[in-house]
């Protein structure tokens, strides 16, 4: 019996990781280049903004929260940052203008859910025009072109390992380290869990979430800068819709949408499974229609398996009270 | 006391109406309306940009520009204000040229002076139109590629959204006049981009990875195009990589002034507002009662693309 509960608990810790490893044997069947040095850094560098912007996301779920806004926050913090290093030629400048816009967008949005109660859905969504329409105003929704030196960030590399990916590499253990061994990161999981509890534990709610959206912000700054190096442009209308990519990475990794569950490394396989996903779809050759239809398929059977899961949890601990209570 | 406040301020408001009406009837200033397609599309932007510039050119018009914010519903919204609001024309560009039709007919049966733009919806009795033609757009690259495409070639081709007037009719172009004469070429990967450039970046990368050689890049527009060749920037394999695409764009003409984009169409946001502007002027005054027009294709390759980059640097939108 407990040999049959340890085998469950472990399917159940590992199971993204299950459905990543398979995945991987899959796609490397389908397409010989697909387990290439290439192929697996094209998928790294291509995750990198999506995986940066699911951990601000996974964060913000695990407190109770979401964020709607950080794909149009990216484009402005991100146009904001181009014109500042057009003008100062400083990276370092650039980079923090990009990562100061970001954070002032999330703590603006943390006020509006802290302070005045607004559903994080409607603050998060209001900011998400706010910033569209600041980034379009200030380009005039024109691209912004010739970078020069500022595509390092996105496309430099440190001997053979491109800078996105170490970006990536870094905030994932930092990320991980705030989660797994920091008070802040247990009262995120605690007030996703139950806020009223929270409260009564002596927990300061409303500080944690100033700092978990200004932790957000700092991630979509970082975000911003890689895109749009990545792109070698100012783009004020790019990154639409990338909220979505970075929620999909975050749930399909095991976040739940009810709070309180989530971890790094499960965010970072959902975001794998999408990017792997992406990548042998497009190297075997699939229409762009499928590619839609194959992806809302995967978000749907994470969502139902979340469920599935969670209702199981909620059985055994019906039965465990019954039990104690000797019924 | 309360409903004395409320008459008086109903009285105030229905004068400042009525003043406000009379002094538009009564000025000689004929009023425009344009209905952007979306001011986030770069293009539609530009677009509205340079209609601005073009109306200052005639003292007797102003133009009001309002965003179809890539909505089909909120374009249509746009069109029925412009119509309530009684302007004396409104150009449209639409978004959905079908989605706008019945709209656009009901400017004409209202008897205002109805243009659609960039692209234009075809065959509405009544309504001028002023655009650019996609297919000859498509076509004159096309042509081009049909002498430099090596034999047996490999390509790849980066499609407009489905269903878009000006992304179907580029596709169609290259496919008639490039893809039916060469049977030898080989598409290695076609996905549609959304004219995005990041988006085209992605399934380049992909493509690179999954083929040795690839010999072109055909793209329905200078912004995927530009995101096909970042990929491919700096690696020597690649060099003599071809690139075609439409629009015209600053970054692409700079690209081909330094060699490593091939050729693209000029779709001018400046010509086309100021053939707008004549169009729906001359329309108002009645010099002439109906307009069906296009812009010039401009094939932009090496031996002119710096005369388009001076143009982009006076503009401010190159350093």
């Amino acid at each position: 019996m407990n040999k049959q509960n340890n085998k469950n608990k472990i399917m159940e810790k590992y199971s993204i990781f299950i459905v990543l490893l398979i995945m991987i044997i899959i796609c490397s069947m389908l397409n010989k280049n697909f387990l290439s040095t290439g192929n697996i850094s094209n998928i790294m560098k291509q995750l990198a903004v999506a995986t940066i912007l699911a951990y601000g996301e996974m964060l913000l779920i695990i407190s109770g929260m979401l964020d709607l806004s950080s794909g149009a926050v990216l484009a402005m913090a991100g146009v904001f940052s181009v014109s500042v290093y057009k003008s100062t030629g400083s990276l370092l400048v650039a980079f923090l203008v990009a990562i100061l816009f970001g954070v002032i967008c999330n703590l603006v949005n943390a006020l509006m859910v802290t302070n005045f109660k607004t559903p994080p859905f409607i603050a998060t969504l209001a900011m998400q025009m706010v910033a569209r329409g600041i980034a379009l105003l200030f380009t005039k929704g024109q691209n912004i072109s010739q970078l020069g030196d500022y595509v390092v960030f996105g496309q430099g590399t440190i001997g053979p390992i491109p800078i996105s990916i170490i970006f990536m590499a870094v905030i994932t253990i930092i990320i991980w380290y705030i989660l797994r061994h920091t008070r802040f990161g247990r009262s995120l999981y605690a007030i996703g869990g139950n806020e009223e509890a929270a409260i009564a534990s002596g927990i300061n709610v409303a500080k944690n979430k100033y700092v978990v959206f200004a932790i957000n912000g700092i991630l979509v700054g970082v975000a911003g800068v890689l895109f749009m190096s990545r792109v070698n442009a100012g783009l004020p209308n790019g990154a639409v819709g990338y909220e979505m990519e970075g929620l999909t990475a975050a749930i399909v990794g095991g976040t739940s949408f009810s709070g309180g569950v989530g971890t790094t490394l499960g965010t970072l396989a959902g975001a794998f499974i999408i990017g792997c996903l992406n990548n042998i779809m497009n190297l075997i050759g699939v229409d762009s229609y499928i590619q839609q239809i194959v992806k809302g398929v995967i978000i749907a059977l994470a969502v139902i398996w979340d469920i599935h899961s969670k209702n199981k949890k909620t059985a055994k601990v019906i039965l465990v009270e019954e039990k104690s209570e000797g019924k | 006391m309360k409903k004395r406040v409320l008459c008086g301020l109903l009285g105030t408001v229905m004068a400042a109406s009525l003043l406000s009406m009379s002094a538009f009837a009564e000025g000689d200033s004929y009023r425009v309306a344009y209905i952007a397609r979306a001011q986030s599309d770069s293009f539609a932007a530009w677009l509205a940009n340079e209609m601005m510039t073009a109306t200052e050119a005639y003292d007797d018009m102003t133009l009001d520009v309002f965003d179809g914010q890539a909505d089909d519903e909120k374009e249509n919204a746009a069109i029925e204000n412009a119509i309530t609001n009684q302007y004396d024309a409104i150009i449209v560009q639409p978004n959905n040229g079908e989605a706008q039709r019945p709209y656009v007919e009901n400017i004409v049966s209202a008897g205002i002076i109805a243009i659609t733009t960039n692209a234009r919806i075809d065959g509405i009795e009544g309504a001028s139109s002023v655009d650019a033609d996609p297919y000859a757009q498509a076509a004159v690259n096309a042509q081009l590629a049909l002498e430099q495409v090596p034999e047996n070639a490999k390509v790849v081709v980066l499609n407009g959204p489905s269903g878009n007037f000006h992304a179907d009719k580029r596709r169609e172009a290259w496919q008639a006049e490039f893809f039916d004469k060469r049977p030898d070429v080989e598409i290695v990967g076609e996905q549609i981009a959304n004219w995005n450039k990041d988006e085209a970046v992605q399934y380049m990368e992909d493509w690179v990875t999954s083929n040795d050689t690839i010999d072109a890049i055909i793209s329905m527009n200078d912004n995927m195009a530009a995101g096909a060749l970042e990929v491919v920037s700096g690696k020597e394999e690649f060099a003599d990589i071809l690139s075609y695409g439409v629009d015209g764009t600053a970054e692409a003409c700079l690209l081909i002034e330094e060699g490593k984009m091939t050729a693209t169409c000029l779709q001018s946001a400046i010509d086309l507002a100021e053939l707008n502007m004549e169009s729906v002027h001359k329309l108002l005054t009645g010099e002439e009662t109906q307009i069906d027009t296009d812009i010039d294709a401009v094939l932009i390759t090496k031996d002119n693309a710096s005369e388009y980059v001076e143009m982009y640097k006076e503009r401010g939108l190159l350093d």
